[in-house]
């Protein structure tokens, strides 16, 4: 009967708590209005971030164990193909790949294309799936043929032309026809990209027939990797040696929701709203003091004009976190999180598509109402506070 | 005795179509989800056939393009002068030597 008695009293004071918020409707609509955007900036970024990095995670564990870089002078310089073979010998490698890539800058539409030069053995690695791909890839030695992405193809203009040129640095004319496009789902690794063999690349590039870029090391043992990677520093003075381990942190950093430039515009969204908000709600207007001094004199007591204030400040608050999470979903899922992508996107010219949908995490629910919800409802309660103490007799 | 007066009643019926139509996005989303994760899966398989080590979503800069290739002073190296001047850097937070 009690915990009736005690329900109902909470229900009566939900009720009038609407009933005060449809009065102060403008008010209150504005503050959702608001709170709503404050929410939906940061439910989308922490979204696309969580997004971005599980991509990184699920494509980016079968990046190379190890990756062999030379450096000069602390830029990347190319590195002598007979580096392979100093390696061969070191216990725990199973396979050493040498690889050129590069970048190649298109002047006639200003994109940047990733060349990759590669003598691939498909048959040789186990697990790949022909749905990965279309048309062949190009045969070892094999100087014109070229796998490349549909968003190359379609920025260079190519229509239904299998051919095309690309400059070398001599500016000579180095031919290439289209042997395969690459499948759309590998888009967010290859939707720059054209995989040539190892001597077109060479040649693309005008290097030295003992010139590689890197090398990609196959390790037996995961555990053996950092190891490994210690043995090859030692033994090829000046190189830069990446394992999957640091590519796999690099990517959790770079898209940590707490780095760059989101932090800088929610810390100030964030800051912007908790003044607004205290300022809104710390404003006793002359109508509220009387309201509270009558029902004062009705018999209300001060902690039930702060329940008031509490279920005021939390409808408020939930609607515009449903109204502001449930808009960055719709943001990220139709939208392709299309107010951070320019940002993200900078003056690329090559645009991949993004399909991102991460999962529906507790914590990141969680994250969303401490950081929002909870700010507000610490703001409100001590203007709550002082409206309730109001002596009824100063006023009426 | 009626426990809700009519207003509590539509702020019942409102907030119940609020929450149906959260759980219609939510469903939506698992729905795209597995489709995503499929094509994830495509993507890994290419990344593992070529060696590669970054993700192609921001081509206008090295390293942006390839951040885990890159290390820290890198952005600013591309004359004696330069500075961080790409939009997609303010977006790449400096990777750590």
């Amino acid at each position: 009967m009690i915990l009736r008695h005690s329900f109902q009293r909470q229900l009566n004071l939900l009720d009038y708590a609407l009933g005060s918020l449809t009065r102060k409707k403008t008010k209150n609509f504005g503050m959702v209005i608001v709170f709503s955007l404050v929410i939906f900036l940061f439910s989308s970024l922490l979204l696309l971030s969580r997004g971005l990095s599980e991509l990184a995670t699920e494509v980016l564990q079968h990046a190379p164990d190890i990756t062999v870089q030379q450096l000069s002078a602390g830029r990347q310089v190319a590195l002598r193909a007979d580096a392979a073979a100093q390696l061969e010998n070191i216990f725990g490698i199973r396979s050493v790949t040498s690889r050129i890539w590069g970048y190649y800058f298109d002047e006639g539409n200003g994109a940047n294309y990733t060349v990759v030069g590669l003598d691939v053995t498909p048959s040789e690695l186990p697990g790949i799936s022909a749905e990965a791909r279309a048309g062949h890839w190009p045969k070892n030695g094999e100087m014109q043929g070229v796998v490349l992405s549909a968003g190359v193809r379609r920025t260079m203009g190519l229509g239904d032309r299998r051919s095309f040129s690309l400059f070398r640095p001599d500016l000579e004319l180095v031919s290439f026809t289209t042997k395969g496009v690459f499948d759309n789902r590998t888009a967010p690794v290859t939707a720059d990209m054209m995989l040539v063999s190892l001597a077109a690349a060479r040649n693309l590039f005008g290097m030295e027939e003992d010139q590689i870029t890197d090398l990609l090391v196959s390790v037996g043992n995961p555990r053996e990797t950092e190891t490994i990677a210690g043995k090859i520093a030692e033994r090829l003075p000046g190189v830069r040696v990446l394992t999957r381990n640091q590519i796999l942190k690099t990517y959790n950093v770079v898209f940590g929701w707490r780095s760059g430039f989101g932090s800088i515009c929610l810390l100030a969204s964030l800051t912007a709203f908790a003044i607004l908000a205290y300022d809104k709600a710390s404003g006793l207007s002359k109508e509220d003091v009387r309201e509270v001094a009558i029902l004062k004199v009705l018999g209300w007591q001060t902690a039930d004009v702060m329940a008031v204030r509490f279920w005021e400040s939390a409808l408020v608050s939930l609607t515009a976190f449903f109204l502001g999470y449930s808009l960055a979903w719709v943001h990220l899922l139709w939208g392709q999180g299309a107010l951070f992508q320019p940002l993200l996107l900078g003056w690329s010219v090559l645009r991949p598509e993004l399909h991102l949908v991460p999962p529906i995490l507790a914590e990141d629910i969680l994250l969303i109402v401490a950081i929002t919800v909870l700010p507000y409802l610490c703001a409100t309660v001590v203007p709550a506070w002082r409206s309730s103490v109001v002596r009824a007799d100063t006023v009426v | 005795m009626n426990l809700l007066s009519s207003r509590l009643q539509l702020f019942c019926l409102a907030a119940a179509a609020v929450m149906l139509l959260v759980l219609t996005l939510q469903w939506s989303t698992m729905e795209r989800r597995s489709a995503v994760l499929e094509s994830y899966g495509a993507a890994a398989e290419i990344a593992g056939m070529l060696g590669l080590s970054d993700l192609a979503l921001s081509t206008e800069a090295r390293y942006t393009r390839h951040p885990a290739a890159s290390d820290r002073v890198v952005p600013f190296m591309d004359h004696p002068c330069a500075i961080e001047h790409f939009p997609s850097g303010s977006f790449f937070r400096p990777v750590q030597p």
